[in-house]
């Protein structure tokens, strides 16, 4: 099955800072483009701040005050400069940007990756996966979950288009070749519980290239 | 689950609670008052505001971080942290799109994220409140409807079952079933406690969607 919005359980991982890394990138990419989703991650942090507010006050340590105005007088550390976005990409989290400047390689012709992050104990991963126009991911599926965020262009996939912004869950059932439009290339942004499992001899051979 | 987490500290429930004198009268004013100190540090680095900030949600935070399993000293630091940060991010908070409580709750969690990450690790990460969220276009949310004594009220309408399952779920950042196998209960039983609560939540804040 398919799910083109996260599940609210989702969201409120992400709220409350228990969703895996890769995960939590692809649903802030997708919730800077989406008012609903992003609502209701709003209410689920206002829950949050208002539980936090009502918690019994921890004892701090005597001089912690006299810490606090101390450290609040140091200059601060000078502000990082980040990628900029490349040209019609969504805002996506700065670890997205600096992955496609500084890991993206060619996997295959008209395929670019860029690995983000990986759990080691898991095997829960993230990408980025750039694709020229018209050309098809090989078909496969997933052990566990996908999650999916179109950053650039438009690819379709089983009757259905995705755009910049669009968010994509599939689980083991799906078995798909999602397809880049013609009219361009397409950036997405991809946590996968687990590596994908290749159901074709071009899946076959393309996954060891990519490795994903 | 870190049994000891959900005894630390200590939350209340309902009538239970016994908050310092000056809050029970004057919650909404109250939040509304710590977003003047925030704009008050942004405008002028104001001390005396910080001051202020500093003992209110100071030893929350640190309560939070006792909860989410933190040892004592690194829940002091991050809760020095997160005021820190306060300080430093003030420009940054806009009250027309969280409370106060709110935008420092974000803050704490984004940096008990990052500590758990360099433990694991041992790899540096970039301040993650550099960075305000990415936001879909104009979203009429209501800072209002969520403003925090507004949310408080609505937590104390859910049924207490389910006001647990939104406390459990939010002090801590287990998996559910890990959750649900502290409180004995099968894994659907609190998700599906989980989705009333947060659908009930939604009704009484208003459609924010």
């Amino acid at each position: 099955m398919t799910q083109r919005h996260p599940s609210e359980e989702m969201i409120l991982d992400l709220a409350r800072g228990a969703l895996e890394r890769g995960r939590a990138l692809v649903l802030r990419a997708h919730l800077g483009a989406c008012t609903a989703c992003h609502a209701q991650l709003r209410l689920a942090e206002a829950v949050g701040g208002a539980l936090v507010d009502e918690l019994a006050p921890a004892d701090l340590a005597a001089d912690a005050l006299e810490r606090a105005l101390a450290a609040i007088d140091r200059p601060p550390p000078p502000p990082v400069s980040r990628a900029a976005p490349p040209p019609g990409w969504i805002r996506v989290p700065a670890d997205v940007l600096e992955a496609a400047e500084r890991r993206r390689r060619w996997a295959a012709p008209g395929v670019w990756v860029a690995p983000i992050s990986r759990d080691r104990r898991t095997g829960a991963r993230s990408y980025l996966l750039g694709i020229g126009p018209g050309i098809a991911v090989p078909t496969h599926t997933h052990k566990g979950t996908e999650l999916v965020c179109v950053l650039k262009g438009a690819f379709e996939d089983r009757g259905e288009v995705y755009r910049p912004g669009d968010f994509a869950e599939s689980d083991e059932s799906v078995e798909h070749q999602p397809r880049v439009t013609r009219d361009g290339d397409c950036v997405c942004l991809v946590a996968a519980d687990s590596a994908l499992v290749p159901r074709s001899l071009t899946a076959h051979l393309f996954q060891p290239f990519v490795r994903i | 689950m870190n049994a000891l987490a959900f005894d630390h500290g200590g939350y209340h429930r309902g009538g239970a609670r016994a908050r310092p004198p000056f809050r029970m009268t004057a919650a909404p004013a109250a939040a509304d008052g710590f977003a003047d100190m925030i704009g008050a540090i942004a405008a002028r680095a104001d001390r005396a505001a910080f001051a202020t900030l500093f003992s209110h949600f100071a030893p929350r935070v640190k309560s939070y971080m006792l909860r989410l399993g933190a040892e004592p000293l690194q829940a002091e630091e991050l809760a020095q942290e997160t005021l820190l940060t306060v300080w430093r991010k003030a420009a940054a908070f806009d009250r027309t799109k969280a409370a106060p409580s709110t935008w420092i709750f974000t803050i704490a969690r984004n940096l008990r994220i990052d500590a758990a990450r360099r433990e694991r690790r041992g790899e540096p990460v970039e301040d993650p409140s550099d960075e305000p969220d990415a936001e879909p276009g104009p979203d009429a949310v209501l800072a209002a409807a969520q403003s925090e004594g507004r949310v408080r009220h609505a937590l104390l309408k859910l049924p207490p079952e389910q006001a647990e399952v939104v406390r459990l779920s939010f002090f801590s950042d287990k998996p559910h079933a890990e959750i649900a196998a502290a409180l004995h209960l099968p894994l659907g039983t609190v998700k599906s406690r989980l989705r009333l609560a947060m659908g009930r939540l939604r009704d009484l804040l208003g459609d924010l969607a």
